[in-house]
């Protein structure tokens, strides 16, 4: 009992790693639905974000003279709350740029599609080592999440549980935005059909350019989220990507449940192996999808996809 | 009917002219203001670039995580000088079996593939071999890499070459580097070359005419990973140690960028004229700016939407272009 | 015994029944047809015989081996050889490429690193003598990709005759060409019957009826009718749907 009791706090890690891992795959699904592309600059874009959000919630005050030192008095959950908003709206707006950049590939072998978007991660990676240097920086997070607190005997981080429940919140948001709502409809469709929704009369580019900035917005906001536990450094983006692809593998393409699902067993084996061979957490990824993918590559919930060609 | 025979077959007028400027190389590169070690670091590439094209631009397998083999080709060069014996050619052998076993290795769980779900199989693994450079460190001397290596003379049996100087070691890497041209060349143009460029534009009709799809791309992957390894043994020998970050995802960009820019989707020289162009990039944007390797990520993506087929195929389109309007004005006039 | 013969084929997807009970045998030296209603199963049927598709139950032989199951291309190289209705070339490759990568001589060779293909005058002969068959020689060294609709149907078979074999599976050979290019088509067929054995799917049925020594009837997934175009001219059921007019 614990033995159970100690694994405790690593399987609710893992869970909330998981969710997050699901709002990151969520997007990419969408992508890949609607247009049939994988976006291999997803990782950098969710790491985009954390910059962007950590830019927002400190930026140095000197350089908007009186009102940035007004501004960074203002409080912390304030700032974060802003950049919570601001720093995904604007990695939507980079991803839309990069989907104004791919519309050149749509027709053509597919590997151009995977080339450019490569890239795209390259360039958004050195983008950041440009702007704010390689080494590791730091998201500033309000007192009010961070710190732990001691129950049962354990030590639980506060802020694994507000990332937890953070991401339930923005996953049944999506939900919500995909089955409650006409946009969501129609994205729905359009991932099904692009044909039919092009004849039903709805500007099929504007929707691409509007689904692919929908989608990198997700991973921004993971990005933001799991910057205090992943850390804050440029190639931090490639450690999202793979989990992205992993669930969209093992869940399904077009599968919303499934990603979800898919999501919380990636974050449990993550959050299970950093229990025990902590090094390890982030290569059992890699290792799970060598083996999801070489056993078994149709998922288990979606169907047949744009993915085998 | 084919008329290249004798000499003309194995060696063309591309080759005479690339080989030349190449030779010549360390007589005028400190004259256009660059040094010499940059040509060893060019043809090194160009060696990565050539092997590594064989699996992008003529299989239309897209890898990007080749860095890996040549990882692997640099540790062991290495190890072999440190814990075998002091020997080049053991050296070089060693970095292209190891390399080639690791690429045998991985290529069984790829070869069933194509497009996305291979690339990320070559990112995962690639992933996972740079993971294992910085955590074995009792064989890789972890993030720090091996270092230290030796250099060592050239053996021939009854003399040596000493490789220490820069230009030696350089004239050296051209002589791989002619040898992997004319291997490949050759490759290109045989039963086996025409068995890969099919499979790249129709992996099933070539099944359902008779051809062991599996087996040519697992082969074709290997050999590229052993080409990779090579390239990594003579970085080993330049630099003198081996480390993990020629692995990393990065890392593994760099030659995908080189190769597409210079032409590899359309051209065998493709590969060893974006090998240059990276290096000149390199050294003379970034004496300019520091964040050249970000104009050069942009100028990738600017190729690949606008001109895929690179350098080499904007000069075979340009080739194309005043050819048929020679023959235009060669037209005699009807009337 | 019959050269190819299928024995209880029985095909499935997911919940769906495709092919029931299906059993054909052609006879060497024999054109056959398989004609049906779209949607019925033909093309399943096919898929299966070539070996694209495994079956859920029964049997398939060639020459009296049982090769169900096996990959495509193994039955390939016992010398069963098809074509496709949705044009499966090389787009990139010239026109004698194309055919050069079937011949059995480089084939057999693929692994050869060295030798020189444009050298190998043995291969260049046999693949020119294909295009000569199919009325492809004088555009040899086009590009496969530019050249025109029935130029490429005509690449298609050259590419299936090139690998030398017994048993020749046409998938609706007329598919998309006009009255012209289908009666130069037949009479290219009319020229392979001599030297193979063939089975063509076909919707034309004035093609297949002009051609075929036995025809089988595919609808709702089984046989439901086989014999010669004179028998099923006079058969009740093909009177009486679509497919009897058209002949």
């Amino acid at each position: 009992m614990d033995f159970l009791l100690n694994l405790a706090p690593h399987l609710i890690n893992g869970i909330g790693l998981g969710l997050l891992f699901a709002l990151i795959a969520l997007g990419f699904m969408l992508i890949v639905g609607v247009m049939e592309v994988i976006n291999l600059a997803h990782g950098s874009l969710f790491a985009l974000g954390a910059y962007f959000a950590m830019m927002i919630i400190g930026p140095e005050p000197q350089w908007f003279g009186s009102m940035g030192e007004w501004y960074v008095g203002l409080p912390a959950g304030l700032r974060y709350s802003i950049a919570l908003v601001l720093a995904p709206i604007l990695v939507g707006l980079v991803g839309m740029l990069l989907e104004y950049c791919l519309r050149g590939t749509y027709g053509k072998d597919p590997l151009f599609g995977l080339l450019l978007t490569f890239g795209a991660a390259m360039v958004i990676e050195e983008l950041i080592r440009v702007f704010w240097g390689s080494g590791e920086q730091v998201l500033q997070i309000p007192a009010a999440i961070s710190g732990a607190f001691i129950w049962n005997g354990l030590i639980w981080s506060s802020y694994r549980f507000f990332a937890a429940a953070f991401a339930i919140a923005a996953i049944f948001m999506v939900w919500l935005f995909l089955e409650r709502t006409p946009y969501g409809a129609i994205i729905k469709a359009g991932a099904h059909d692009s044909e039919m929704v092009r004849a039903l009369g709805i500007n099929l580019s504007r929707l691409r350019l509007f689904v692919f900035g929908f989608g990198v917005m997700l991973a921004a906001l993971a990005g933001i989220i799991m910057a205090p536990i992943w850390g804050l450094r440029p190639h931090v983006g490639v450690d999202a990507v793979i989990p992205a692809f992993l669930i969209i593998v093992l869940g399904g393409v077009g599968s919303f449940g499934g990603a979800v699902v898919a999501g919380v067993l990636v974050g449990l084996t993550v959050g299970i192996t950093s229990a025990y061979a902590s090094e390890w957490s982030l290569m059992s990824m890699y290792l799970l999808l060598i083996v999801v993918i070489t056993f078994r590559a149709r998922g288990l919930f979606g169907k047949k996809s744009v993915l085998e060609n | 009917m084919d008329a290249n025979t004798g000499i003309k077959a194995w060696i063309t007028r591309p080759m005479l002219i690339t080989f030349a400027v190449l030779v010549s190389l360390p007589f005028w590169i400190d004259s256009v203001g660059l040094y010499q070690y940059l040509g060893v670091e060019i043809v090194i590439w160009m060696v990565f670039a050539l092997g590594y094209n064989l699996l992008l631009g003529y299989t239309g397998l897209p890898s990007f995580g080749h860095g890996a083999y040549f990882g692997i080709g640099a540790y062991a060069f290495g190890l072999s000088q440190l814990h075998l014996t002091q020997s080049v050619w053991l050296g070089l052998f060693c970095s292209m079996l190891f390399a080639a076993l690791g690429g045998a290795a991985v290529a069984a769980f790829l070869s069933h593939r194509r497009g996305i779900y291979f690339a990320l199989l070559t990112i995962a693994f690639g992933q996972v071999f740079w993971f294992l450079s910085i955590k074995w460190h009792t064989l890789t001397g972890g993030e720090d890499g091996l270092l230290n290596i030796p250099r060592p003379d050239l053996e021939f049996g009854v003399f040596s070459v000493s490789l220490d100087s820069n230009q030696a070691l350089y004239y050296f890497a051209l002589a791989m580097f002619v040898i992997v041209v004319i291997g490949l060349w050759r490759l290109i143009h045989s039963p086996y070359g025409t068995v890969i460029k099919a499979i790249k534009q129709n992996e099933m009709r070539t099944g359902f005419i008779g051809y062991n799809v599996w087996l040519y791309k697992w082969s074709v992957f290997t050999l590229s990973a052993s080409i990779a390894g090579l390239a990594g043994g003579l970085f080993s020998m330049a630099q003198e140690s081996a480390y993990p970050d020629v692995m990393s995802l990065h890392a593994s960009g760099f030659v995908v960028m080189m190769v597409l820019i210079g032409g590899g989707m359309v051209s065998f020289w493709g590969p060893v004229i974006g090998a240059a162009v990276y290096f000149l990039a390199r050294d003379m944007l970034g004496a300019a700016t520091e964040t050249w390797l970000l104009w050069y990520g942009l100028m990738f993506m600017a190729v690949v939407m606008f001109k895929p087929e690179g350098i080499a195929g904007a000069w075979q389109g340009f080739v194309r272009r005043r050819d048929a309007s020679a023959d235009a004005e060669k037209k005699p006039v009807t009337g | 015994m019959a050269l190819f013969e299928a024995q209880q084929l029985h095909k499935r997807f997911g919940d769906r029944v495709v092919l029931e009970e299906i059993n054909l045998s052609f006879e060497v030296g024999q054109l056959s047809g398989i004609m049906g209603p779209n949607g019925a199963g033909k093309t399943t049927c096919f898929n299966v015989l070539t070996g694209r598709y495994k079956p859920n139950r029964g049997k398939v032989l060639f020459d009296g081996e049982d090769i169900t199951g096996m990959a495509p291309r193994t039955i390939a190289r016992k010398g069963i050889s098809r074509s496709f209705q949705i044009m499966n070339l090389f787009d990139d490759f010239t026109v004698i490429e194309n055919v050069l990568l079937a011949v059995p001589r480089i084939r057999d060779r693929g692994f050869n690193m060295t030798r020189r293909v444009a050298a190998d005058s043995a291969a260049m002969d046999k693949a020119a003598a294909v295009l000569e068959q199919v009325g492809l020689k004088a555009r040899a060294y086009e590009n496969a990709g530019s050249l025109p609709y029935g130029d490429r149907r005509a690449l298609e078979i050259g590419v299936a005759l090139a690998t030398e074999p017994r048993l020749l599976f046409l998938d609706e050979p007329t598919s998309g060409l006009g009255s012209d290019a289908t009666a130069r088509l037949a009479e290219l067929v009319l020229e392979l019957k001599q030297r193979y054995t063939i089975v063509i799917i076909e919707h034309d049925m004035k093609f297949l009826f002009g051609l075929a020594d036995n025809i089988a009837v595919i609808h709702w997934g089984q046989v439901i009718t086989r014999g010669t175009p004179d028998e099923l001219r006079a058969n009740k059921w093909v009177q009486s749907s679509n497919l009897g007019k058209l002949a």
